[in-house]
């Protein structure tokens, strides 16, 4: 229906033949010239081949040379694909569960935290989302802090205030890995965007341990087999057994019940901002939304008139001839 | 010539094989593509204009026709008046997001939370023994905490406020008599006064010999103001939040 | 029906500075009013699951130990 038009108009085809006759007397020239005519569309259809193979060609070979992802690891070295759970707040309009956070928190404290920092969290944060402001006065109380220098210019300890963060276990990388065999316990905070898979990845890490490895795998001393790791040697031992933790609220903390908490944690540790930001896409999906539809028809209405126009030219009748 | 099949490229085919004469010049397709019921020849050779809509019987586009089945049903007013109403709605909504997205970045430039979250400090009182000061740091300014005594806060308060360079009555620069807070900054340059010291039993700047009374008023020397107060509360009975 | 119409005509959209400034004033109204929906929406799709929901567990606790009269 629109194209018909277009194709009708004269001037679009005075265009298309001036433009096709220069093409078909440059192909005929090399040619003999009586055969021009019957032998043009046979060259214009063969050129326009050429140029479309050369086109796909050389992307596809710049592709092959450098658009391709370099893997240096084996996909057995890349570890197991960790299971999709249906994780509740994933999903769009689902805030974080608190109460889980709260969990999550503590089986952080009584087992993470005795290797892992937590270092980009202050005790400030955790107010008002899982604990209150007693609580963690109290608890930021526990630990000691340098105060900035005093009149001798020396370093004075004092306890912690809400706008500390969470001290680290080590004092520096250094001596995280003196302590560890070499092997450095990575900073939690922002773990489940730092490492591909998100949730799905540090809960099926936590849960994975076998009892014993494979026949056939090896497993370097000082490491332990988990099949989720990449490499699949891991310097941290399984940790998390029933009954390890005691939940204050009376939650059977079964293994997989503190992995699925402590990960829900350190999701909200990374994300803060999550509880508001889906609420604030619920509201601005529902604005824009609503603004499209009443553009929609706004541009209908003011279009209304152009596209219902009719130009109607009525010359002017002289004396027939 | 024949008609145009629907896709573009047999209709150019069919171009380069039927319809071009071949000894031909540069101008001769504008004049072939010219729409054959109407040749050449048909048009007078003199320089007049003569349309070729004329005539009665060639007029297929003066007919017009009917709308009448896309006209609304409604009255003039009730269609007016809702589409004044959508219009008005995108605007309305318009404004509502603008209104928000430019809160928002106003928002955004306010303290951060960690920067708030230091901006305040909280001092333990029941440390500090009566007629004693305590310097602390706030905001990387010092803050004198007097806990003062009831004679002096009867000399404070018996002072003619109207003498005074900067007139102020003690009882608006205190919260709680006993309480004196106030930053340590000497109004004239800036320099930090020392406390117990001065005429006046007050404050006394050492730069230029600004003296300060026991409620932080400025009685002599080139200050020209009072000691600054900041803003705090009491929490509880044994504690005070500045900030 | 054409009753109203008119008179929301006469009202509100024949002069422009009216049209405008209901316009603008009703932004206002409906920010408030849209906010206030979605929130409880909002509130009602994750009831349970955020810290107001959950806080009454931990904040009672102190005041029945202690009087303690912050927060």
């Amino acid at each position: 229906m629109l194209a018909m038009p277009a194709l009708r108009t004269v001037p679009a085809r005075v265009v298309a033949r001036q433009t096709l006759r220069k093409s078909t007397t440059r192909a005929a020239s090399s040619s003999s010239s009586s055969t021009e005519a019957t032998s043009s569309p046979f060259y214009t259809t063969l050129t326009a081949s050429a140029a479309t193979v050369v086109a796909i060609g050389s992307v596809a070979w710049y592709y092959h040379l450098y658009g391709r992802e370099a893997f240096a690891m084996t996909p057995q070295e890349e570890g197991l694909h960790p299971t999709q759970y249906p994780w509740e707040h994933y999903r769009w309009v689902k805030t974080f569960d608190h109460q889980a956070l709260r969990r999550g928190f503590q089986v952080y404290r009584e087992v993470c935290s005795s290797c892992h920092s937590l270092k980009r969290i202050p005790y400030r944060s955790l107010v008002g989302t899982i604990a209150t402001v007693d609580e963690m006065k109290a608890l930021a109380e526990e630990n000691e802090y340098d105060t900035e220098p005093n009149d001798e210019g020396e370093i004075e300890k004092r306890p912690g205030k809400l706008s500390d963060y969470i001290p680290s276990p080590y004092k520096n990388d250094e001596a995280a890995r003196a302590a560890n065999n070499g092997a450095l316990p990575p900073d939690l905070s922002l773990m489940v965007k730092a490492r591909h898979g998100g949730c799905n990845y540090i809960f099926s890490l936590l849960t994975g341990y076998p009892e014993e490895p494979p026949a056939g795998a090896t497993v370097q001393s000082g490491l332990n087999f988990n099949p989720y790791f990449p490499g699949t040697g891991i310097a941290m031992a399984r940790v998390l057994y029933d009954g390890l933790v005691e939940y204050e609220d009376g939650t059977p903390a079964t293994a997989s019940q503190m992995a699925k908490d402590v990960v829900e944690f350190l999701n909200w540790a990374a994300e803060p901002e999550m509880d508001n930001r889906k609420k604030m896409g619920m509201k601005v999906l529902t604005i824009g939304a609503l603004l499209f539809a009443l553009s929609v028809w706004v541009k209908r209405y003011k279009w209304s008139t152009v596209k219902t126009r009719q130009l109607v030219y009525n010359p002017p009748v002289g004396p027939k001839r | 010539m024949r008609p145009l099949a629907s896709g573009a490229g047999p209709a150019l085919r069919s171009w380069t094989k039927h319809s071009l004469p071949l000894p031909f010049s540069r101008i001769a397709p504008a004049i072939v593509t010219m729409p054959h019921r109407r040749p050449v020849s048909e048009y007078s050779p003199t320089s007049s204009f003569n349309s070729p809509f004329k005539g009665e019987e060639y007029s297929p586009t003066t007919k017009i026709p009917s709308f009448g089945k896309y006209m609304s049903k409604n009255s003039e007013t009730s269609n007016r008046v809702f589409q004044y109403f959508m219009v008005g709605s995108m605007g309305l909504l318009a404004a509502a997001g603008a209104k928000a997205t430019v809160q928002d970045f106003l928002v955004n430039m306010s303290a951060s939370a960690d920067v708030l979250a230091q901006a305040k400090v909280e001092v333990d009182l029941a440390a500090i023994p009566e007629g004693k000061n305590v310097i602390i740091k706030w905001r990387g300014k010092p803050v004198f905490i007097r806990h003062r005594t009831e004679s002096e806060i009867k000399d404070a308060r018996s002072v003619n406020v109207q003498s005074l360079r900067d007139p102020q009555a003690d009882e608006d620069r205190v919260k709680k008599p006993e309480w004196l807070i106030m930053l340590g900054v000497c109004t004239h340059l800036g320099c930090v006064p020392i406390g117990e010291a001065g005429d006046y039993g007050g404050w006394f700047c050492p730069c230029h010999g600004s003296h300060y009374d026991v409620s932080g008023r400025v009685r002599r020397g080139p200050a020209p103001l009072n000691l600054e107060v900041p803003g705090y509360e009491f929490p509880t009975e044994e504690s005070v939040l500045i900030g | 029906m054409a009753g109203i119409a008119s008179g929301l005509f006469n009202s509100i959209f024949r002069r422009n500075y009216v049209f405008l400034s209901t316009v603008f004033l009703g932004a206002f109204a409906f920010e408030i009013a849209f906010d206030t929906t979605t929130d409880a929406i909002w509130n009602r799709i994750n009831k349970g699951r955020q810290w107001k929901d959950i806080k009454h567990r931990y904040v009672q606790k102190p005041s029945e130990d202690e009087d303690d009269d912050d927060e």
